[in-house]
């Protein structure tokens, strides 16, 4: 959900790191997106063409990797991934919070960032390269 | 011949000065960000909790459907807990005070967060609402999210419990269909269990369907009219 704001944030994110290094066009940008955050990759990508429109972004390449859940066991230590429950009725698989292991209750410790990876800028070479 | 050479050396001149421009035309640098989008509410979710504990206040965030009973269980909950605790509520809808209004009746202080158009309570609403409260001057905050079964799951607000409400009127299906707020709830509140035979719906089942999800959350079924199942409600968030 909030695809369109989060999205929104990336792009403003990227632009303003561009700026910063006096940035000609952006090139790609790469993302981390876990599982467990509830954004539908599919939303964002069509967010993310809508919101470079008219911006040095316009022409990037969006790169998305998803990141696996990553549950911990409170009881036997199990530390991965989370267990999906498998009912037909869900068309997605849907998480639940029991260890896969031992069926004891998870805490969950990854899987849920939006993080904007690296980007790809295109400088002028004759402009500020603060490149770090 | 002069001239030939010299509109020659000047046409060679210029091409190679548009190659050395092509080549020189910019270069691409891999820049590391590691930015996390959804770090920031996080962030200042923390810090809500950090201060509410620094000044012994315990905030519970009562997320649930649309009219399933979280304003009615808010009430109850004040009216049982009037003796024990020094309350506040927050309560946040797109627009109007009208339930902001019907628990400040009970005589707690309120205040209203009007979103506007979002649709969920975000971290930094509850920051700019716990300046308009004396803190040192309560032990208990009810916060009330926006009616809503998707989005405030994303959204932290930096409360120590979290109750999702549902309700029998809403069908058989509400938590199967929205199992991910489900697994941030420490309570799961079963409202209406008054109306569960007209409407044909088997309790136990959502609370199966509820704890199918997330073992940990402990479910109570309650009639928030009548005040049924409010002292097991209690009980399960440990006040």
């Amino acid at each position: 959900m909030h695809e369109f704001s989060v999205t929104s944030q990336i792009v403003e994110a990227v632009l303003k790191e561009a700026k910063k290094h006096d940035a000609k066009k952006v090139v790609e940008v790469h993302l981390d997106i876990g599982k467990l955050t509830f954004l539908g990759l599919e939303q964002v990508r069509f967010s993310y063409e809508v919101l470079v429109k008219g911006t040095i972004m316009e022409g990037s390449k969006l790169y998305i990797k998803e990141k696996d859940g990553i549950v911990k066991c409170n009881g036997c230590g199990y530390e991965g991934d989370v267990k999906y429950e498998d009912d037909p009725i869900y068309h997605v698989p849907t998480p639940t919070l029991h260890c896969p292991k031992c069926g004891e209750t998870v805490e969950i410790v990854g899987g849920r960032e939006c993080t904007i990876r690296d980007v790809k800028l295109l400088i002028d070479k004759d402009g500020k390269t603060n490149a770090n | 011949m002069k001239q030939l050479l010299k509109e020659a050396l000047q046409s060679r001149v210029i091409s190679q000065v548009k190659d050395v421009v092509k080549a020189e035309e910019g270069e691409i640098f891999d820049i590391e960000l590691d930015v996390d989008i959804l770090e920031a509410n996080r962030k200042l979710a923390t810090e809500n909790k950090e201060l509410l504990k620094k000044n012994g206040v315990k905030a519970i965030d009562v997320m649930g459907a649309i009219g399933s009973g979280k304003t009615s269980l808010i009430e109850k909950l004040v009216q049982h807990l009037k003796g024990k605790y020094r309350m506040a509520a927050f309560k946040g809808d797109l627009t109007t005070t009208i339930d902001a209004e019907l628990i400040a009746r009970h005589g707690v202080a309120v205040v209203p967060i009007n979103t506007g158009k979002e649709c969920h309570l975000d971290a930094n609403l509850v920051k700019k609402a716990l300046k308009r409260i004396n803190l040192k001057d309560m032990d208990l905050l009810f916060i009330e999210n926006v009616g809503n079964l998707i989005c405030p799951a994303e959204f932290p607000l930096g409360s120590d419990k979290r109750i999702v409400v549902v309700s029998v009127t809403e069908g058989p299906y509400m938590v199967v269909k929205h199992p991910f707020i489900f697994m941030d709830a420490d309570v799961v509140v079963i409202n209406k269990i008054d109306l569960a035979q007209a409407m044909e719906v088997d309790v136990n089942k959502l609370e199966n369907d509820a704890k199918a999800i997330n073992p940990k959350a402990k479910v109570v079924a309650t009639n928030c009219r009548s005040g049924e199942g409010i002292p097991s409600v209690i009980k399960a968030l440990q006040l």
